[in-house]
């Protein structure tokens, strides 16, 4: 299940990220980056498998939906993935700010990263703030799809040196 | 380091050759190859695409469709709330309206009759299919949609697509049974158009953002805030006379304020409307029972290719027609056009 249920999650989010929902032009760049968010959660939680090249695919099927440059959120999502793999000591709720903290780091530069490629891409510089918007808006909620995402793996995994304790 | 206080786990220290590390590196690297071959527009990557995108339709219909729902019921709850401002509104526009009928039954008149004194030659018909808006393709890069229309209903690449309100976009990209819309504001789409009552010449070019630039203004040009804006079709692939928008900013940053809600699109239609100077540039097509009898001598000259009115289309297309009245056969757009 640990095997099967990131990627099921994930893939329903990219699947959500091509229905019309009817947000407005400044709030397109936020399903995304959820989507890189969700990898960047399963890669970083204890106890799951998401390998990169799962995150690679991932991104690739975005790309393919969003009908945008295919590598785009491909590399977003390994960027993510890469990062979120490195930071799997972190179980207690300190870590969890932590990670809150990580993620906002890593949003920052993926927000970043795609401003500058999508510029480059299309040979004009791009509007900043719908995607500064969206890279704000993945780091407010955050803990909600960290929570969630924990909720559906059956909770965080009990530290180590708590066994035997009770 | 389990525990403390970096986040990150220490890394072993090992040659970038191990499998992992190899397997990391040459993900990186198809993300660049394949951001290239995006760029340069090969045609591997778009033939990818369309497979994808006719393999994934029905499955992003069906999602669709509660999402669709919803914002209608959404959008029925905020109508019901607001409905007695709306009866107001209503009752005064309609008592405008009845003035402004009056008027134009006046100029249809008018116009009928100096058409008549001028000889004037009808307006080819505009034949539309009506489909629905099944995914969203927006992101930073474009903006764009997914209809449930594609070539089996006649649709190709280029044609304009409208709904109630007015201009959506065209055609782009066009499968068996979907084709993507460019919309308005993309990037990429420039709608050359007329402005106002002195019909000024201008182009709309989207910039991702909600509403359009308006380019190439002359100098002087009497335009101002509110008045309106229709294609011109002077770029030979966009009828004339869509509504696209209204002219919104100030004198020296006028910009377009698109009529269609291009961020909550649901039905539309795409308008068959292939020009005649471009389908007679087309080369004549020979079949080949005709190519030998006009090797045979016989002097039967082929029909110029087919315009989009009359191309053959499965019986159970949901074609109607729109745009000149008088024109109401195949035969009679040809006429007109030729």
């Amino acid at each position: 299940m640990n095997r099967i249920l990131p990627a099921l999650s994930v893939l329903v989010a990219v699947l959500a990220t091509a229905i019309p929902w009817g947000l407005p032009a400044d709030a397109t760049f936020i399903p995304p980056m959820v989507v890189v968010m969700m990898i960047f959660c399963w890669r970083a939680l204890p106890g799951t498998v998401f390998p990169l090249y799962l995150a690679f695919l991932l991104g690739l099927l975005t790309d393919l939906m969003s009908g945008g440059p295919l590598g785009f959120w491909a590399l977003m999502a390994l960027i993510a993935a890469d990062i979120g793999g490195r930071a799997r000591s972190l179980n207690d709720s300190q870590d969890r700010n932590r990670l809150w903290l990580v993620w906002a780091g890593v949003a920052a530069a993926v927000g970043a990263l795609s401003w500058l490629l999508g510029s480059l891409y299309l040979v004009h510089w791009l509007d900043v703030w719908p995607i500064a918007f969206g890279t704000l808006v993945s780091i407010l909620i955050f803990p909600v799809i960290l929570r969630g995402l924990v909720l559906l793996k059956g909770g965080w995994p009990k530290p180590k040196f708590h066994r035997g304790w009770t | 380091m389990r525990g403390g206080h970096s986040p990150f786990k220490p890394r072993p220290r090992r040659s970038w050759r191990a499998p992992g590390e190899l397997l990391n590196f040459t993900l990186y690297f198809l993300c660049a190859v394949l951001l290239v071959l995006s760029r340069i527009g090969h045609g591997a990557v778009g033939e990818t695409r369309d497979g994808f995108v006719e393999l994934t339709a029905p499955l992003l219909e069906t999602a669709s469709r509660p999402v669709i729902m919803a914002r209608h019921a959404a959008a029925r709850v905020r109508s019901y709330i607001a409905s007695f401002d709306e009866i107001d509104r209503l009752k005064a526009e309609n008592e405008k309206l009845k003035q402004w009928e009056w008027r134009a039954k006046l100029a249809e008149r008018n116009v009928a009759h100096l058409r008549s004194l001028l000889n004037a030659v009808d307006e080819p018909a505009l034949h539309f299919a009506t489909g629905s808006v099944i995914a969203d393709a927006r992101g930073p890069f474009l903006r764009s949609a997914l209809i449930n229309l594609g070539r089996d209903q006649g649709v190709r690449v280029g044609y304009a697509v409208i709904n109630g309100d007015g201009l959506v976009g065209r055609t782009v990209d066009a499968g068996d049974s979907v084709a993507r819309i460019l919309l308005l504001s993309d990037l990429n789409s420039r709608i050359p158009v007329v402005v106002g009552h002195a019909g000024v010449r201008a182009l709309a070019s989207g910039d991702n953002s909600a509403e359009l630039k308006l380019e190439f203004l002359p100098d002087g040009a009497p335009v101002k805030p509110g008045d309106e804006v229709f294609t011109s079709g002077s770029d030979g692939v966009l009828p004339r006379g869509l509504a696209v928008g209204v002219v919104t900013g100030s004198p020296g940053a006028l910009r377009v304020r698109p009529h269609a809600d291009l961020r909550a699109l649901d039905a539309v239609s795409v308008l068959f409307f292939d020009t005649p100077t471009l389908t007679r540039t087309d080369p004549p097509v020979f079949t080949p029972d005709r190519a030998l009898s006009a090797s045979s001598g016989d002097a039967e000259i082929p029909a110029t290719g087919p315009s989009a009115s009359v191309e053959p289309r499965p019986a159970d297309t949901r074609i109607k027609q729109a745009g000149a009245s008088r024109a109401t056969s195949a035969e009679g757009v040809v006429q007109a056009q030729q």
